[in-house]
């Protein structure tokens, strides 16, 4: 087959996929509009815990303007992509294992990592539809700046800390494949980018060595460009550092994860184990 | 000299032994020590129709699982259509058709089209030749009506259906069927084996191994049986000839004699 026939062909698996994961939330409609409710609540929540914390020295220590409520919403919003990165492979495998489906999927012309790809595109998308809908109640409700962000650059951020999150998330499917459960590169990337990536409060008001181990995190990049895109009205010029620590992380991770990946599922089938939960 | 549709030769495969809590964390690469298939050899010929029979536990799974890509052997090989299960599994998934008795394995709350045009393109078929194919298949499996249904909403008979329907979108060659009547009533599995007997082998000349535990089903489908046990073949032969060796006026007998469970055998 032609490169040029192979790539439309995986696209077509990818986007039958996507058309599986739509069908599937379709058939749950009332869930999707709660969901969008219940996003207004989180963001009016955190509109007044900033009213109530905000003050000149707050405002002063914020690396962009607009206020604790856009900083600490930008944060939320996005790293969400982190979670969602880091758990969507896993839950790909784990529910085409507890639905029956993992092995009628692997005897296809289809490889897994093809298949788990395909299986990110739904939650990906419904993550970006969520902080649109964040962003908007903010804009439209409690002040949030929307007018002035510089969204290429955003879309740009928002597609490096993919490719860099992703990463992660295959090496998390990965261990998923081998030990089913209890996955501690999932809740050790959460829990260390909770606390060092700076999503509800600024790198700089760690100690220095916290700061020093908050450069190795790819959320941190991720959210200092974002807001800096969104908040701080940056050029792509200015966006460009953060960038590409993003990209260096997704060059390293990308092929290293893909590669441990394809390990674990050779293991497995050795094992007797890939259809295993 | 045309190759044959399967080719299984001196296959073995070990698993690990089962360890559960904290001894796990210190066997993170077991050795494969537990035996589950020691030393199988057979053919089966284009357009042949082979039973795998034996007990729980004889192999019969952990063999369609190596036909199927599934599983990796631990020594030996394994051929479909002329590919190595081990060496080229994408090449051997080309011609692999597979079906379990499973009735758990659709997406539930998408329709049977759906499903199975969902199937059709992780098989590479083109969206007008997946249309066409699932037209065919429902035609000739009778899942016409059926087709803007949920998957929830059918019958086990009609899922099962839909499972054959599924294993056969991209025309394979082979048909690996694992207990394929398992969850269905009498009446239904009848007029699968039918189906099977008329429509796949004989119209389609479709090469097909099933393992099952119906010998009655069996007798009727298989051309040749091969018989397990402990991960052994014993015999791999017509259901006459496997018969005649065991000295015995029916395959139940037959299978006590050959696996040495018959009543008074002393093992």
């Amino acid at each position: 087959m032609s490169a040029f026939r192979s790539l439309w062909s995986t696209l077509r698996k990818l986007a039958a996929l996507f058309r599986r994961d739509l069908g599937v939330a379709r058939s749950y409609r009332v869930a999707f509009v709660l969901e969008l409710f219940q996003a207004l609540f989180g963001v009016a929540g955190f509109y007044f815990l900033a009213r109530f914390i905000e003050s000149p020295q707050l405002e002063r220590a914020l690396p962009q303007p607009g206020g604790y409520f856009s900083f600490a919403l930008v944060g939320i919003a996005f790293f969400d992509y982190l979670s969602v990165s880091l758990t969507t492979f896993d839950d790909g495998l784990q529910q085409a294992r507890q639905n029956g489906t993992l092995e009628n999927l692997l005897v296809t012309q289809t490889p897994l990592s093809v298949i788990l790809i395909g299986s990110s595109l739904y939650p990906f998308v419904l993550m970006s539809l969520r902080t649109a809908v964040y962003l908007g109640w903010g804009a439209a409700l409690f002040g949030f700046p929307l007018g002035q962000a510089n969204w290429l650059g955003a879309i740009l951020v928002l597609a490096a800390s993919i490719l860099a999150f992703v990463g992660l998330g295959i090496l998390s499917a990965s261990y998923l494949l081998l030990f089913k459960r209890g996955n501690p590169v999932n809740w050790a990337f959460v829990g260390l980018s909770s606390v060092l990536g700076g999503m509800l409060y600024p790198v700089s008001v760690l100690p220095k060595w916290l700061q020093s181990l908050a450069r190795l995190v790819p959320v941190t990049y991720a959210l200092q460009a974002m807001r800096a895109a969104l908040l701080g009205h940056a050029t792509l010029r200015e966006l460009w550092p953060p960038l590409a620590a993003l990209l260096i992380f997704a060059v390293v991770l990308l092929p290293v994860s893909f590669a441990i990946f394809w390990w674990a599922l050779r293991r497995t089938k050795i094992t007797g184990t890939l259809t295993h939960f | 000299m045309e190759r044959p549709a399967l080719l299984v030769e001196n296959l073995e495969k070990y698993f690990p032994p089962a360890v559960t809590g904290w001894r796990a964390l210190l066997h993170l690469l077991p050795r494969l020590t537990v035996p589950a298939l020691r030393g199988v050899s057979f053919e089966v010929k284009r357009g042949d129709v082979l039973a795998l029979v034996g007990a729980n536990g004889a192999g019969k799974s952990t063999l369609l699982r190596i036909l199927t890509t599934l599983l990796i052997p631990t020594r030996g090989r394994a051929e479909v259509w002329g590919f190595d299960v081990a060496r080229e599994p994408a090449k051997v998934r080309l011609h692999l058709g597979y079906h379990t008795g499973a009735d758990d394995c659709f997406y539930a709350r998408l329709s049977a089209q759906e499903n199975l045009l969902l199937f059709a393109t992780l098989n590479n078929l083109p969206r007008a030749e997946a249309a066409q194919r699932i037209a065919e298949l429902s035609d000739l499996l009778g899942l016409g009506s059926l087709l803007d249904r949920q998957v929830r909403t059918l019958s086990t008979g009609n899922i099962h259906r839909l499972g054959l329907a599924r294993a056969l979108l991209h025309r394979p060659s082979v048909l690996l069927l694992d207990e394929p009547t398992r969850s269905l009533d009498p009446l239904a599995a009848a007029e699968f084996r039918r189906f099977l007997q008329h429509r796949i082998v004989g119209e389609l000349n479709t090469t097909v191994v099933f393992a099952s535990h119906t010998l009655a089903e069996v007798e009727q489908l298989a051309s040749r049986i091969a018989v397990l046990d402990q991960g052994r073949l014993v015999i791999c032969a017509a259901p006459a000839r496997v018969k005649a060796t065991a000295g015995a006026d029916s395959l139940e007998q037959a299978l006590e004699v050959l696996t040495q469970r018959a009543p008074g055998h002393a093992s």
